[in-house]
């Protein structure tokens, strides 16, 4: 073994260096997170209080406010385009786990949506100016959540047509043999089935479209009072929080810390909530 | 079976089959629809875009300037910030997604991998704006006091490669720029490639472990051959999204219209000139090069995923083989 | 030919793929005075380009237990399947031939589908209850046939568990879901779900081969009483319970019905030597 044995020492600690790699890779990607959060907490707790969540962002130069009517707004728009966007999603969803199995046009469906997954929601913020902001003359808050809606779709056909097709053939099967015509198979068997993992989807998209700003920009803007009137520009927390980060008023900047705490900590335990309903789905079936 | 038939049970056979007709045809059409917006998108992109391709035509992609003022408008800057960017941000996120899916499959004690993989998972949920801010307000400030000074002297004092590391040190520039999108791109990255590499037989890998192979060595020789397209695959996907990605970007570029050699130097890309010019463009000629810069992200993202989820679907085809 | 095997001469012996004579199906026994409930003629079953089932001829008698043997892969429950068309919903399987349920083809392409699993009941190998709860699961069903009363309703899904000889262990859990059961159970509940809609004819398909001991025990219980309102057709790979349920039994392999008779004739004196190979277990 006297040959091997310079052979093998290299080898050895190329492996070392390789595996150390590794976890130093680990520890920067965790360092990141924990730098991330920690300094989300530091900064944005502070500009949590009452006045936060009551109060209307002010204006250039005027001290204190708080985000209330930002919280409005996404609220609304972000329940809006789920509205939306769960129907559409899961019946195409459906369309491409129940129908589409000897159909030339369920995998174009699926491929194009999992390229609009990944696609700049910059440019579908364009695409919804276009189509929206153009023909009404003016911001609104209903471009706003068609821009959202048209980015929450994608999420939802994926999750669920992966879930419909976990369900097992034979449940359907079973429904099949009583007579049941197959719509009926599907609402009241496969869904029912796929239920908790349909969910998951929902609360997937909810928490992606939540933190986007990008399709905002310039399709609801922002407003700087409380306004529920759709027809018009819209505040959101997304936005106001980039037009406030970027600014000179140190209350503005505050208020943003919190805004972003307060995005970061809702996507988080939507994301985490999601996982564990996900898991308990997978260990009833 | 005839004679059982009543009236009442052809009446809802009948029904039952209008019923089902409909639930699939309501199906079909949004799931058409999906097509349908695709196509709706690059439509309306490339509507709005006409104008400023039917003044400029192809000077539009390499002009230098963008000038609002003069309405003289040209992508090159946007662009090669794009790219460049992205570039920067694979560079590091590759290598380092790799590690950690590495980590994940190969070093870590079992009872921690659903654990840190999920927060692995959960930076991946970050909203960019997040990054875009932190970016700002912590990265860019230790960039331009430490890291970037770091880099002039040592670097930038070097033939060819100093003109990359030239300039003043303000933080914010591309390469800040790159290194923030990398953060955000290395959990995408690490999690497609760890779901790749779980999908290597265990068999295979403990007969690599079985003659004396190294825990590198079965990564090098075995695990990464085997997954090749899909590794490949899901960093065609990680490019698409770091083409694509705005906010983080656009906090910490520094969002200059201009083309500069040097890394250290402020630029802009593509979404970040939309970002930020967008909601204030009033006259025609601007939106419409607004517009086409739009396009072209959007084709160009287009033909990255398209290309990576091609690869994808030919690693399905041969794993169900 | 070896003299202990010879084939009855009343049939002249049809060539087939693996060479050896095909058996037809024998005549009713004096026995049997009415027609059989369903007669399966020339049935082949094609998986795409594969042909799964050769020239299938037998029949099904009333309040008759048939039982399909046969090593696996021999097409049984293939053929179990065509009985309620099941296979149409998966493209590229289909069927060749006719098979006619109280004389009228179910096999052709204007018989309703829906309408005809109504009236044949499955039960599956593995139990697959709804997840609803066990009243919405009977209940189901019915409700997609008939309009009735909520009353009626119970009443129906009452005698539906009784007869499954599940009521006694559910009564006082109704509500909750069909899958808080076990396994046994669950395939009863699939029972009485089956049974509930009041079909003609009960497929069933393994449907104890997952289950332990005692509740196949109690499964073939049941089988034994439900005979009497039902015409059975049972696919099983368990010989033993073949022999001590069924009245008539066929034997299949490799596609083909290699022989069927009165179970109590195929298991004492069967006709093939194939037959009498697979019931010694020399193979299989």
């Amino acid at each position: 073994m006297t040959v091997a044995n310079g052979l093998y020492r290299r080898r050895r600690a190329a492996n070392t260096v390789y595996l150390t790699l590794s976890w130093v890779a680990t520890g920067l990607g965790l360092a990141v997170l924990f730098l991330i959060l920690g300094e989300l907490l530091w900064k944005g707790i502070p500009a949590l209080g009452i006045d936060f969540f009551t109060k209307e962002t002010p204006g250039p130069g005027s001290t204190g406010g708080g985000m209330a009517n930002a919280i409005i707004g996404s609220v609304f728009m972000t329940g809006l385009a789920t509205l939306v966007g769960t129907p559409v999603g899961v019946l195409t969803g459906t369309y491409l786990a129940e129908y589409g199995r000897d159909s030339y046009i369920a995998p174009t469906v699926r491929f194009v949506n999992d390229i609009l997954l990944s696609a700049p929601s910059i440019v579908i913020g364009v695409f919804v100016y276009g189509i929206v902001v153009v023909p009404m003359h003016s911001f609104s808050g209903w471009a706003g959540a068609a821009a959202l809606a048209v980015i929450a779709v994608p999420v939802v056909v994926r999750t669920t047509e992966d879930m419909l097709k976990l369900v097992p053939g034979s449940l359907r099967e079973a429904a099949v043999a009583l007579g049941a015509p197959q719509w009926k198979v599907i609402v009241l068997v496969t869904y029912r089935a796929a239920l908790q993992g349909m969910l998951t989807g929902v609360m997937l998209a909810v928490a992606r479209i939540a933190g986007e700003t990008a399709p905002l920009l310039f399709t609801a803007v922002s407003n700087q009072f409380t306004s529920l009137d759709m027809n018009r520009e819209m505040a959101n927390l997304p936005v106001v929080i980039f037009n406030f980060a970027n600014s000179a008023y140190g209350n503005w900047i505050e208020l943003a810390w919190g805004g972003a705490l307060l995005i970061t900590f809702t996507i988080l335990i939507l994301n985490i909530v999601a996982r564990v309903l996900a898991s308990w789905s997978n260990r009833t079936s | 079976m005839a004679s059982t038939l009543t009236v009442e049970t052809r009446r809802r056979v009948d029904s039952q089959r209008i019923q089902d007709a409909a639930f699939r045809g309501a199906t079909r059409v949004f799931a058409i629809g999906v097509l349908v917006l695709l196509g709706a998108v690059l439509v309306s992109l490339a509507m709005g875009a006409a104008p400023a391709f039917d003044k400029f035509g192809w000077r539009f992609l390499v002009g230098q300037s963008w000038n609002p003022v003069t309405e003289n408008f040209g992508a090159l800057p946007a662009i090669y910030g794009t790219l460049v960017t992205s570039l920067i941000a694979m560079l590091i996120a590759i290598p380092l997604g790799f590690g950690i899916a590495v980590f994940l499959t190969e070093l870590c004690p079992p009872a921690l991998r659903r654990p840190i993989g999920t927060l692995i998972e959960l930076l991946a949920a970050i909203p960019s704006i997040i990054y875009g801010i932190w970016g700002f307000f912590v990265l860019a400030p230790v960039m331009a006091e430490y890291v970037q000074p770091a880099l002039i002297g040592s670097l930038g004092q070097l033939p060819v490669v100093g003109a990359l590391f030239s300039g003043a040190p303000f933080g914010l520039g591309v390469l800040t720029a790159g290194l923030i999108l990398a953060i955000m791109v290395l959990p995408f990255i690490a999690s497609v490639t760890r779901d790749v590499f779980l999908t290597v037989p265990p068999m295979l890998r403990e007969s690599a472990y079985g003659v004396g192979a190294t825990t590198a060595e079965v990564v090098r020789h075995i695990v990464l051959p085997y997954t090749r397209t899909g590794v490949i695959g899901g960093i065609m996907l990680g490019l698409g999204r770091a083409l694509g990605e705005t906010m983080a970007v656009t906090f910490v570029i520094g969002n200059a219209n201009r083309l500069s050699p040097s890394l250290l130097a402020p630029g802009t890309t593509i979404s970040a000139t939309l970002a930020n010019q967008f909601a204030e463009a009033k006259d025609d000629m601007y939106v419409a090069s607004l517009f086409a810069l739009g396009l072209i992200l959007f084709v160009i993202t287009l033909l990255v995923l398209a290309a990576a989820k091609l690869l994808l679907l030919s690693l399905d085809q041969r794993a169900a083989k | 030919m070896n003299a202990d095997f010879a084939v009855p001469a009343r049939e002249a012996p049809r060539p087939s793929a693996l060479g050896r004579p095909v058996v037809r199906p024998r005549e009713p026994l004096p026995s049997e005075q009415t027609a059989p409930k369903v007669a399966i003629k020339d049935v082949s079953f094609y998986y795409k380009k594969f042909q799964a089932l050769k020239n299938i001829n037998l029949v099904l008698h009333d309040k008759r237990v048939t039982a399909f043997i046969g090593p696996s892969g021999c097409g049984k429950s293939t053929l179990l399947r065509i009985l309620n068309r099941i296979y149409e919903l998966y493209p590229g399987q289909r069927a060749a031939g006719q098979v006619l349920v109280d004389g009228q083809n179910i096999l052709d392409p204007a018989q309703d589908l829906n309408l005809l699993r109504a009236k044949v009941g499955m039960v599956f190998q593995k139990p697959t209850p709804f997840p609803m709860s066990i009243h919405d699961n009977i209940a189901f069903g019915i409700r997609l046939y008939e309009k009735i009363s909520p009353s009626q309703l119970d009443e129906r899904v009452e005698e539906a568990l009784r007869r499954a000889a599940l009521w006694d262990e559910v009564k006082d859990k109704l509500t909750q879901s069909g899958l808080s059961l076990s396994g046994g159970q669950q395939q009863r509940l699939c029972i009485a779900r089956a049974i509930a809609v009041k079909p003609e004819i009960l497929l069933l398909d393994e449907p104890a081969s997952a289950l332990d001991p005692i509740s196949t025990q109690r499964i073939e219980e049941l089988i034994a009483e439900l005979k009497s309102d039902y015409c059975i057709a049972i696919v099983t790979h368990n010989m033993q319970q073949a022999a001590r349920s069924s009245d008539y039994t066929a034997f299949m392999y490799l596609g083909e019905l290699v022989e069927f008779s009165e179970t109590e004739t195929m298991f004492t004196h069967p006709h093939e030597r194939r037959t009498e190979d697979y019931i010694t277990g020399r193979f299989g």
